[in-house]
């Protein structure tokens, strides 16, 4: 199916370099022009242009020749920068609010995020506007297990499923623990299990351990026993340094390497991170308060100090250019702050060569600004998802 | 001729004990930084002299005195400290669960060691005004405080600046919220022009009316007042009145002071429906306003055109509206509805996290103005004279002039961009804080290694 669909693509795109070829008067793509452009390949190119067709990047350059081919072209005008679409390793906002956990088992590793995706929501919408383009969805944090993420394109598109079989989410932290009662208490409507800390590290490795057993095909376990084996990306949501720690002793036991998701606390575990390897995708965190989820002793500067020890990180959840900024501003240097919110997220995702940076044959998402992209007075006037673009001058 | 000599030798000595108290505080010198005067051009390489709190001098080429403690200020931006307009931060409790109590004060709930101060000086701030929050009726007066100093008495700049009046209903409706709001008014102006007719009137006329507007715990001081009144005997009856009296002195000459435009009202609105209701209480009580505004408030933005009255937004500055019948979204900012109003504005920052990363901070809301259209001096202005105007201390804060309040920051770069930090924060002359000093900062910088 897959093969079939980059068929059609190939076929598509060679019907148009014809046309462009022969200067047929047809406007079969879009020519962007930009004062400056992150590639996020290289150095920026100053001025740029990009040519899109049928939702593909065709070609990048800081003069294009075009050989009279009848392209749309877009000035964005003087001051103006073009960067890859954003794309956010980790979210929660596309799930319909009923869809993000499961409280009738604490885990549910065949669950799949791609079943609660609301695509008409508004806060997916928001995403989009702030410059998101692609989006790893995950299921909430409440279970041990929680299930297998989706990745989406954020474009109006309906239903633009990259990925439906994605990474699967464990929650290593106090979140699937909360509000449980004991069996013993017959008020609550729940009888769920676990209760405390040690309840889902416990639940874990006897889930982990159930995995390497599962030989059934339709077992709920060889979702995670594909983990195990390394065929599919396993993230753990682990925020306080302990839980880090405990992540890192189960994958000992058990044999994967796990990607970190939250992380708030992983510049106490710096020298075990660097030597594992093990890459983390950091949750927004808050720049006026000095703790976080968990009581979490926050470090504002957490993305420097991860990218001085040679740590790899991406920055994930809502507004991720603002992240991207506060990061910069809070130590990170310019182009590890985009970095941290395009390429190092989509080679977490396995999407490198597909999104993340504008380069021939990447998805043509791009984000058109009106000025450098970290600094606070720059806004967002357009956002193209696989060639499509929508306009944000639409104000009041 | 003794006696006057004498007299002569005090004063010489009372002068010279003076001089030596205010020479106590070493003056201050910025020398070579660009100088946002906020009054007039920028000054390139220039020097800010402090002297006795205040700013001595300011300008090119200055006379730098021996004595002065010189701060190197080469390749950064001197500016004079940021004023926040409105802010219910630093107090120990924001809302008053009375809800009308125009005689409470602001300054009763303020602590000078609330994180917020420290915020406030890491971040530029050196004047704020506080007020009481959103959720009482009449929820007392608010003050104009520096952020800097040990004791509350050292940092007011202006005690009484408004009475704060919430048209945000709590519980229960806004017709009764109103309806609560109206009769304090209107109570408070009948008194007055009881008052005014005849002052020996008793008031045992207005007792009926006092007692219904009694809250409990009046009545329950009442009853103590009247055990005491008891053991003196005789002249219970008088002193009960008298007693009773007293505790409504308090709320009688609070209100009055608001009717007669002694104190300007700081109103409150939520919504865009209570900006005209706001406006009918304006004209209705002829009070003197400053506005306090919700992000939907913009709606009735035309209804404040030309009027003239301080407008302080909200810290939201730009969301999407939703139509709620066909989910459409449209952008709002805020802000240039007003601009295109013509009306001057400052805003809010955040109280706790708001929507955007940074909205707590007032430098991060100014570059959101220039974002969405304001232009840069506007946006300067917004945090430095605009506010110091509307709160009245204009002769003595917002701007870097001679005579003016020594508060200034000095920042590592452009105030509007991303990566400038607040070195120092000057209050009254003094070094109130010190980036380089910032052990806490450092260490969520990870300058530092945090202890374990």
């Amino acid at each position: 199916m897959k093969h079939f669909r980059w068929n059609i693509i190939t076929l598509l795109s060679f019907v148009v370099v014809t046309s462009v070829a022969v200067g047929d008067c047809m406007a079969d793509g879009t020519l962007y022009k930009a004062s400056k452009v992150y590639t996020m390949d290289g150095d920026p190119l100053e001025p740029g242009q990009v040519l899109v067709v049928d939702g593909k990047i065709k070609a990048v350059g800081e003069a294009l020749d075009l050989a009279g081919a009848a392209v749309e072209t877009v000035d964005l005008g003087e001051g103006s920068v073009l960067m890859p679409g954003l794309v956010d390793a980790y979210s929660q906002t596309a799930l319909a609010s009923s869809g993000q956990n499961e409280v009738s088992d604490e885990v549910t590793p065949n669950f799949k995020a791609a079943d609660a995706i609301d695509f008409s929501s508004k806060a997916l919408r928001r995403q989009r506007r702030l410059g998101t383009t692609t989006m790893c969805v995950c299921p909430g944090t409440q279970n041990v297990m929680s299930g297998i993420a989706a990745i989406i394109k954020t474009g109006k598109k309906k239903m633009n499923i990259v990925n439906e079989d994605g990474p699967l989410l464990a929650s290593m932290c106090s979140d699937p623990a909360r509000g449980n009662r004991a069996r013993s208490r017959p008020d609550s409507i729940f009888v769920r299990q676990p209760t405390n800390r040690m309840g889902v590290v416990w639940i874990m490795r006897s889930t982990l351990d159930k995995a390497n057993r599962a030989v059934e095909s339709d077992s709920p376990f060889t979702v995670v026993k594909e983990s195990l084996e390394g065929k599919r990306p396993l993230m753990f949501v682990c925020r306080i340094s302990h839980d880090l720690t405990s992540v890192a002793s189960l994958a000992d036991e058990f044999g994967f390497d796990p990607i970190l998701v939250g992380g708030q606390e992983a510049y106490k575990v710096k020298e075990m991170l660097v030597e594992r390897k093990y890459p983390v995708i950091l949750q927004r965190q808050r720049y006026d308060t000095v703790r976080g989820a968990e009581g979490a002793e926050l470090l504002w500067n957490q993305p420097g100090v991860l990218a001085a020890a040679d740590i790899t990180f991406a920055l994930s959840g809502d507004d991720l250019l603002e992240q991207a900024r506060f990061a910069h501003r809070n130590g990170l240097d310019h182009e590890k702050a985009l970095a941290a919110v395009t390429t190092t997220p989509a080679s977490l995702l396995g999407l490198e060569g597909q999104v993340g940076a504008i380069k021939v044959g990447y998805d043509a998402d791009l984000v058109a600004l009106d000025g450098e992209p970290l600094e606070l007075t720059t806004s967002i006037r357009q956002v193209i998802v696989d060639g499509e673009s929508e306009n944000q001058n639409k104000e009041k | 001729m003794f006696r006057q000599i004498n007299f002569v030798a005090v004063c010489l000595v009372i002068s010279l004990v003076v001089s030596a108290n205010s020479f106590a505080q070493t003056p201050i010198a910025i020398k070579g930084g660009t100088i946002y005067t906020m009054a007039g051009d920028p000054i390139e390489n220039g020097t800010v002299l402090f002297r006795d709190g205040r700013i001595f001098d300011v300008g090119k080429d200055l006379k730098i005195p021996v004595e002065a403690k010189v701060i190197d200020a080469k390749g950064k931006v001197v500016m004079p400290g940021f004023v926040e307009s409105h802010s219910s931060s630093g107090m120990s409790q924001a809302n008053e669960s009375n809800p009308i109590v125009p005689y409470v004060s602001v300054l009763d709930s303020i602590d000078p060691m609330s994180n917020y101060f420290r915020q406030a000086r890491r971040n530029g701030v050196t004047t704020v005004a506080i007020s009481p929050g959103n959720s009482t009726i009449i929820g007392g007066q608010a003050a104009v405080i520096k952020t800097a100093g040990e004791f509350l008495d050292d940092m007011i700049l202006r005690s009484e600046i408004g009475i704060k009046i919430s048209l945000r209903p709590v519980s229960g409706s806004r017709m009764s919220h109103m309806a609560r709001l109206r009769k304090a008014m209107n109570d408070a102006r009948r008194k007055m022009e009881g008052d005014d007719e005849d002052e020996d009137k008793d008031k045992d006329d207005k007792k009926s009316d006092d007692d219904k507007d009694k809250d409990k715990d009046e009545k329950d001081d009442e009853k103590d007042d009247k055990k005491e009144e008891k053991k003196e005997g005789s002249t219970q009856a008088g002193t009960a009145a008298s007693a009773r009296q007293a505790t409504n002195k308090a709320l009688d000459e609070a209100m009055s002071a608001l009717l007669s435009g002694e104190l300007p009202a700081i109103i409150y609105c939520e919504r865009a429906m209570d900006v005209g209701q706001a406006l009918r209480l304006i004209e209705e009580y002829n009070l003197d306003a400053t506005l306090v505004l919700g992000r939907e408030c913009h709606k009735a933005a035309e209804q404040l055109a030309g009027k003239e009255m301080p407008i302080i937004l909200d810290s939201t500055l730009v969301y999407w509206d939703e139509d709620p019948r066909t989910d459409e979204e449209t952008k709002v900012v805020v802000t240039e509805v007003f601009r295109e109003q013509g009306i001057p504005f400052t805003f809010q920052g955040s109280r706790t996290g708001g929507a955007t990363l940074g909205s707590s901070y007032l430098w991060y809301q100014a570059a959101t103005c220039v974002k969405h259209g304001m232009p840069r001096e506007e946006a300067l202005q917004a945090l430095t004279t605009l506010p110091a105007k509307f709160l009245g201390v204009e002769k003595l804060v917002g701007s870097i002039e001679k005579g003016k309040d020594g508060d200034v920051i000095v920042l590592s770069g452009d105030p509007l961009k991303v990566s400038t930090w607040v070195e120092k924060t000057i209050v009254n002359g003094e070094v109130v804080y010190d980036r380089e000093d910032d052990e806490q900062l450092k260490r969520l910088l990870g300058e530092t290694e945090a202890e374990e």
